[in-house]
């Protein structure tokens, strides 16, 4: 299968921690692989690398065999390259529809309305808001409309960083529905979860980090039944 | 709900549009009462004055809002404005007439808008990069004081420390009943208020002031949205520059007086209308600009020049401590303000 997202030793520091260490990893086109671990393995770090937040110290980062490591997060954007990040990061000084369309900020063409009436379509609580102030907007509609600001962007991968975090059980479920809805039609998803099972039930592969290096990798299935990860993550869920 | 949280929900230009008609009714309300008329041109020229401090303290507002910066060079602008037109018109323009004058003052306008420009690349972007969090706030300001100080000093280099007059006035005056309008000065009080209200437009309502109001929010997320912020910052420091440019030239075009440290007045009332009108919000901004012009003018009017400035202050002083936030600011001080 030929390679979205390629992740070659990659290294995150801040100061003094040394957050990510040497991490490769690799999505296919339109496939959902996952990234699981205990707080402070170096997930969130790991992503916010990949999507150009943070600086990595080293490593390679190749977007659809071009080599973006030296790009700004708003060209990787334009690439689509799409972080969601976590806490959502849904910006409560602006009304839901402009949200909206600082999720498609870096696009020219003028499909933006037709997308965003078809996000309206899909979510009706969006809809229904559109004109109100992002703050009023429960959990679950936040997670919505943070997935929705990143598809107006056109990903062609889009990484979640936790997005069940907060959410009922009802709204997991149906968040992870989404989630395999969205791969179905062609997106590849580079999925960071607290919620292995939900996770690795979603993913077709999978990594478990631990203080910043994965230490474990495989199909979601062998990992699933993965006694050592069971033991380790499967546990507290 | 109170009040000013009814006065907060009605849209701004509906509240402008009335506070401008109520203000044209009180001045002419004023004018027909016996002896009112000195009074109601007291009035007319503190909004006048007014509107120079609209200007700047919305140019405070802007740099606050989106950057969380005191930008301490903005009443260098406003003076630049004055002191590049007052050099262009006294050595360099071969003019008599007054409104040749006036010509003078364009350029002096795209001199505070260049000025702003190099102060944001050498100070804000340059410094920002190269420094964490700590430091990212203290920097910029304390840089941005060493920039006022470079361009008082370099005009006082080149243009001499004295203040200075624009030998022709601007008068051409309009005579309303018993007050005398002067229409260069009623000219740039509505150019700088237009001005002011094309920047509230572009920050609602369009791409560029999206993305302002999210920087403003949170440069973080902007950044994930595909938000360049350094290509953005420069457009807050050009609108500044704008801002203090054409209040420069109002000053000019009211008082044609001019000094090299002409900006260190305007600029701590521009400051206080700032906070008077509510910190981060334009329209705060706007009410605050007028309110202090006005303060001013009617307490010289009152109590002389001296005891004015004593007035003025006591009475910002008294509504900062009754109404904190003040008068259309929410009760959210920090980021996500515009
Ligand atoms: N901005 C930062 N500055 C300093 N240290 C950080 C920063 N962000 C994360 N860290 C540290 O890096 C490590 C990895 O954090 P993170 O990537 O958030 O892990 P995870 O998402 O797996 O919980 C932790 O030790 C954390 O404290
Ligand atoms: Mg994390």
């Amino acid at each position: 299968m030929p390679m979205l997202l390629e992740i070659e030793g990659l290294e995150v520091r801040y100061g003094r921690t040394h957050a990510v260490r040497g991490v490769s990893l690799g999505v296919a086109t339109a496939e959902v692989v996952t990234v699981l671990g205990a707080n402070g393995a170096g997930k969130s770090s790991l992503l916010k690398a990949i999507a150009g937040a943070v600086t990595p110290a080293g490593g390679r980062i190749i977007f659809d065999g071009a080599d973006v490591t030296a790009l700004s997060a708003p060209e990787r954007v334009k690439r689509g390259l799409v972080l969601v990040p976590e806490g959502r990061q849904i910006l409560v000084s602006l009304t839901v529809h402009e949200n909206l369309l600082m999720g498609a900020y870096g696009r020219r063409d003028g499909d933006v309305a037709r997308d965003i009436e078809g996000i309206y379509a899909r979510f009706s609580n969006l809809a229904a808001r559109r004109d109100m102030l992002a703050s009023v907007l429960s959990g679950g509609e936040q997670q919505m409309l943070a997935i929705s600001r990143a598809l107006l962007a056109r990903p062609r991968l889009m990484m979640l960083d936790e997005p069940s975090l907060g959410l009922s059980p009802l709204l997991v479920g149906r968040l992870f529905e989404l989630v395999r809805e969205l791969n179905r039609d062609g997106l590849a998803i580079l999925l960071v979860e607290q919620n292995t099972r939900m996770a690795l039930r979603t993913a077709s592969r999978g990594y478990v980090m631990e203080l910043g290096r994965i230490v474990l990798d495989g199909p979601a299935d062998r990992l699933a039944d993965n006694e050592a990860l069971a033991a380790a993550y499967l546990g507290s869920h | 709900m109170s009040a000013a949280a009814g006065v907060r929900g009605a849209h701004p230009l509906v509240v402008s549009a009335g506070v401008a008609v109520g203000c044209v009714a009180a001045i002419a309300g004023l004018a027909a009462l016996p002896g009112g008329a000195t009074l109601a041109q007291q009035v007319v020229s503190g909004l006048m004055l007014g509107g120079i401090y609209v200007a700047v303290a919305v140019a405070f507002t802007l740099t606050i809002g989106v950057l969380n910066f005191l930008n301490f060079t903005i009443p260098t602008m406003f003076m630049l404005t004055g002191m590049v037109a007052w050099g262009l018109a006294r050595h360099g323009l071969p003019f008599t007439e007054a409104w040749h004058w006036a010509l003078a003052l364009p350029p002096g306008i795209v001199v505070a808008i260049l000025a702003s420009l190099v102060v944001e690349r050498f100070t804000f972007r340059y410094l920002k990069t190269r420094h964490g969090d700590a430091t990212e706030h203290a920097i910029p300001l304390v840089s941005s004081l060493g920039f006022l100080l470079i361009f008082e000093h370099l005009v006082l280099i080149v243009l001499g420390s004295d203040a200075q007059s624009f030998p022709v006035r601007f008068r051409l005056d309009w005579q309303v009943g018993p007050l005398v309008v002067g229409l260069p000065q009623l000219a740039s009080l509505l150019l700088s208020l237009a001005i002011v209200f094309w920047l509230s437009w572009l920050l609602a309502r369009t791409r560029t002031g999206r993305a302002l109001r999210s920087i403003a929010e949170s440069p973080d997320t902007a950044t994930l949205l595909g938000v360049e912020v350094t290509r953005i910052v420069p457009v807050v420091f050009l609108l500044s520059g704008l801002l203090c440019g054409v209040a420069g030239a109002l000053f000019v075009v009211n008082y044609s007086d001019v000094s090299p440290f002409m900006g260190d007045h305007v600029g701590t009332k521009a400051i206080a209308a700032m906070v008077l009108g509510g910190l981060g919000s334009i329209w705060g901004a706007i009410a605050g600009g007028l309110l202090v012009g006005l303060l001013e003018t009617l307490g010289i009017h009152f109590f002389g020049g001296d005891a004015a400035q004593v007035v003025v202050w006591t009475v910002l002083l008294l509504a900062i401590v009754l109404r904190p936030q003040g008068l259309f600011g929410g009760s959210r001080i920090g980021k996500g303000k515009l």
